[in-house]
């Protein structure tokens, strides 16, 4: 890809790989608590049939996966762990917020364990709001995140800074 | 305590536990002077606190010599009232009376006479349900936490005593290996004990309570259509 590398991307051609990587998003999923549950009905059943937005859920591995779906409570001693995988996960790489725990701590915003929000970790592309987010929800988020995909200028992507998780 | 009226209530109306009392006999002839209280409740429940010296021999005995072999849990309990009372939700929930945080101890059934208790509960399994079970009870003096493991005798405690170790401070003598079960290993403080301070409920109140929604008979606040639409 010397092009993309370049800087010097013809526009049409941005717009075909753009397409292609948003209509083959391979899903991984940090299911931790009951918003999981709503996440396996939007991955893997055929009611939503996640795959046919191009989502290619349960991957065997995240440096397989451009996209991780956190759902659930995310405790202080969870983080080490997602933050690792987060890390193996190859460059552009995505991630989805689900749910109000994930989101800023949800109905434990007291707790001593949960942390307050996964943006305080890692850099979160799109937040779903929802305790727990119907599996609906969970499917527009995915098309929101086709929608910036496709307006992503894959040069400058390339170019810029790498994603360092502090 | 409003509590402690109901239990009193009940038990002048239910039919006196005539099986529970006698296992309560035999218990504290065979543990003598280590019971320094019990409790039972009719068709509920048998509590028995003992010393904390004689708490293992205790357990060895209920369990070896009265058949209760299953291990069910091993807990602590902070009886203190809570210095930190409701946070700040009661600058806006208003509806509940503020607690007295001077207020003094008040400790549970088979009473007690310090701030912080370790219970376990055990049951006899022989026979078929409702099988017998026994709760048992140990004081822990403020200034030396620490009580015998009873590892050896239940390897299920191991998990419940790192537990108790890590979320209230509570030493178990003997343990194979006390260290953090749930919270991370860098983890400071002991979040069980009423006085661990919620640092987000000390900046603001409950955020649930602001939206208080009127009662189906009352007119909504403002805006009808929208109240409540997003539940």
């Amino acid at each position: 890809m010397g092009l993309v590398e370049s800087g010097k991307m013809p526009k049409p051609l941005t717009s075909l790989l753009n397409t292609a990587r948003k209509y083959s998003l391979w899903a991984y999923q940090w299911g931790l608590a009951c918003c999981a549950i709503e996440m396996g009905a939007a991955f893997a059943s055929p009611r939503y049939d996640v795959m046919r937005l191009g989502v290619i859920p349960l991957p065997a591995s995240p440096r397989q996966a451009d996209v991780v779906v956190i759902s659930g409570t995310v405790t202080d001693k969870m983080v080490p762990s997602i933050k690792r995988l987060y890390e193996q996960m190859a460059d552009p790489k995505y991630v989805i917020s689900m749910g109000s725990c994930t989101n800023c701590g949800g109905p434990y915003w007291d707790s001593y364990s949960v942390t307050k929000g996964i943006d305080q970790v890692l850099p979160v592309d799109v937040y779903i709001p929802g305790c727990p987010p119907r599996p609906e929800a969970l499917l527009e988020g995915i098309v929101l995140l086709q929608q910036r995909i496709g307006r992503e200028d894959m040069a400058d992507r390339w170019r810029g800074d790498p994603l360092v998780v502090q | 305590m409003a509590e402690a009226t109901d239990t009193a209530a009940e038990e002048a109306q239910a039919p006196r536990d005539e099986e529970r009392e006698a296992l309560l006999a035999e218990m504290t002839e065979a543990l003598g002077d280590a019971v320094v209280g019990s409790h039972v409740a009719p068709g509920r429940g048998l509590w028995l606190r003992v010393t904390r010296d004689a708490w293992y021999d205790a357990v060895e005995t209920v369990k070896l010599r009265f058949g209760f072999t299953f291990f069910d849990f091993l807990s602590g309990i902070d009886w203190m009232p809570s210095p930190w009372g409701r946070y700040e939700d009661a600058a806006v929930d208003t509806g509940i009376p503020r607690p007295d945080p001077d207020a003094p101890i008040e400790t549970g059934v088979a009473g007690g006479d310090t701030r912080f208790q370790v219970f376990c509960r055990l049951a006899d399994v022989r026979r078929p349900a409702p099988h017998r079970n026994v709760v048992l009870k140990a004081d822990l003096p403020d200034d030396d936490l620490r009580i015998r493991s009873i590892v050896p005798l239940f390897a299920g405690a191991n998990w419940h005593e790192r537990e108790c170790w890590e979320m209230f401070g509570i030493t178990f003598d003997g343990h194979p290996g006390l260290r953090h079960l749930y919270l991370p290993s860098e983890f400071e403080g002991h979040p069980l004990r009423k006085d661990f301070p919620l640092l987000a409920r000390l900046v603001k109140p409950w955020p649930g309570i602001v939206d208080v929604e009127p009662m189906p008979d009352e007119a909504a606040p403002g805006d009808g259509d929208t109240a409540g639409g997003d539940a």
